[in-house]
């Protein structure tokens, strides 16, 4: 890629403008479809970005009790990490090379454990009592889920050898999708996604029954609108990370080869995204069916059955790998 | 322009904070009934919050009384500007039957300045929606 494609590659398309409007446009889809399986109508289109630049209008309080650096900080450094996480998720093929560097995979994932960081700083920061417990329970349910989030998607990279995603697409874009080797790893997965955004039946930091608003009680105005742009963007991302993994990124089964050069890549990108929007439907099911678990149910429930389901995953794979079943 | 757009969104997402400053329970059960599926406040893009810091609407039930003054005058200081009090209820409007009892103030415009008044014992939950969207369509047309 020459510099100004991969200038427009990281600020326009995939990346930070096109990033956002598709993330509130998930957000919305999320809502509305939570609405419509409680038989409520649900939000209008516009409602993300009106609640964001209501946000974004109003008064700003910094708490005296809270640090303000850290205050400050925690919002930003969130937003920019899963922001830059979706930069190395290949969305499209230009010039039919697949952005990608051995060990992307590992950046991603390393990048998305930021933004509980983020939310357990803001709530320990606060210097509210609700804000502290939330930053603990955000801390604890933590290590419970990312063992098993790790352990699942640890599986396509055995399968394909490589720490690449594009390697891992490529892999797919010939054959079969990892979901076929790996559908337990799928499910384990987006069950374990659902704790990394927090949301039901993981909802425990900001359980608002509980504990009011959880780690952002304090918060208001643009930082608390900067909080929700980056769950938004953290939705997106994860599904996307799924999507790329085992449903084959922006592979269709029909070849687009006889197009002009221009016309694949658009329907590629089309494509990823329709994916990435039916990963957030589902997740967006869970959220309507479940309730919420205890903290420490969550702990049980990740120990005793996720992590050595995914485990199992694993052991059935390298069997697979070692038997000579999997070219 | 930009401003259209900022008072637009300000009343295309009204979040309330709900406070009870002393109410019998009814108002406080009528609220919870007026977020239920069947009349989707949602849809308006009202949202309860938590959180006094995340609320633009203070919906207050029930007269003011004297231990709740107080803690009533601290939520509204937390709430970030602009910010908008709806008196929910007969007596947050007036104080109603508990007038001249010895531990009430009377109603919520006796404390904090109050935007809206929602009347009823207690009010229909047809009555809060229309309560919070005719607050924001005058606060649209106010300036
Ligand atoms: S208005 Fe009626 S229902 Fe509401 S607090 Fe007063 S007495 Fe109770």
């Amino acid at each position: 890629m020459t510099p100004i494609e991969s200038l427009i590659y990281m600020l326009v398309f995939p990346g930070f403008l096109f990033l956002t409007s598709y993330a509130f446009f998930c957000q919305y889809l999320d809502r509305k479809l939570y609405a419509r399986f409680q038989k409520r109508v649900g939000p209008p289109f516009i409602q993300p970005i009106a609640d964001f630049i209501k946000l974004l209008a109003k008064e700003d309080i910094v708490p005296k009790a809270a640090d303000n650096r850290m205050f400050s900080a925690a919002p930003i450094v969130g937003l920019a990490a899963v922001l830059t996480a979706f930069i190395f998720i290949p969305v499209l093929a230009l010039h039919s090379v697949i952005p990608s560097f051995e060990g992307d995979l590992i950046v991603v994932l390393y990048l998305l454990t930021i933004p509980t960081l983020a939310i357990f700083l803001a709530g320990w920061t606060s210097g509210n009592p609700f804000g502290q417990v939330g930053a603990m329970r955000a801390i604890v349910q933590m290590i419970s889920y990312e063992i098993p989030f790790f352990l699942a998607l640890l599986a396509p990279a055995l399968i394909v050898g490589s720490w690449s995603l594009g390697r891992i697409l490529d892999y797919q874009l010939g054959g079969m999708w990892l979901v076929i080797f790996a559908p337990l790893a799928v499910i384990i997965a987006i069950v374990t996604l659902q704790g990394k955004l927090e949301r039901l039946p993981f909802d425990i930091p900001d359980a608002e029954t509980e504990i009011v608003g959880g780690p952002l009680t304090e918060y208001s105005g643009r930082r608390l609108a900067l909080f929700r742009a980056m769950l938004d963007v953290e939705m997106v991302v994860g599904a996307a990370l799924i999507v790329t993994l085992f449903f084959g990124g922006y592979d269709l089964i029909i070849s687009f080869s006889d197009l002009p050069w221009y016309l694949p890549v658009l329907l590629n990108a089309v494509i990823f995204f329709v994916k990435v929007l039916f990963i957030v439907g589902i997740l967006a099911l869970i959220k309507a069916v479940v309730a919420r678990y205890r903290i420490d149910q969550m702990v049980s429930l990740s120990y005793r059955w996720l992590i050595p389901l995914s485990v199992a995953q694993i052991v059935f794979i390298v069997v697979l790998k070692f038997g000579g079943w999997l070219i | 322009m930009f401003e259209k757009m900022v008072k637009l969104s300000r009343v295309k997402s009204p979040w309330v904070c709900h406070f009870n400053s002393g109410s019998c329970n009814g108002c406080d059960i009528e609220i919870i009934a007026a977020l239920m599926p069947r009349f989707d406040a949602e849809r308006f893009g009202v949202l309860l919050k938590g959180s006094p810091r995340h609320a633009d609407v203070l919906l207050c039930t029930g007269p003011v009384t004297g231990q709740m003054k107080e803690r009533l005058i601290k939520i509204y200081e937390q709430m970030p500007e602009p910010k908008f009090v709806v008196a929910f209820g007969e007596c947050a409007c007036t104080g109603a039957v508990y007038t001249g009892a010895y531990n009430v103030e009377g109603g919520i415009d006796k404390v904090i300045p109050v935007n809206a008044y929602v009347p009823g014992c207690p009010p229909k939950p047809e009555a809060i929606l229309d309560g919070v969207v005719k607050l924001l369509t005058a606060f649209k047309e106010s300036e």
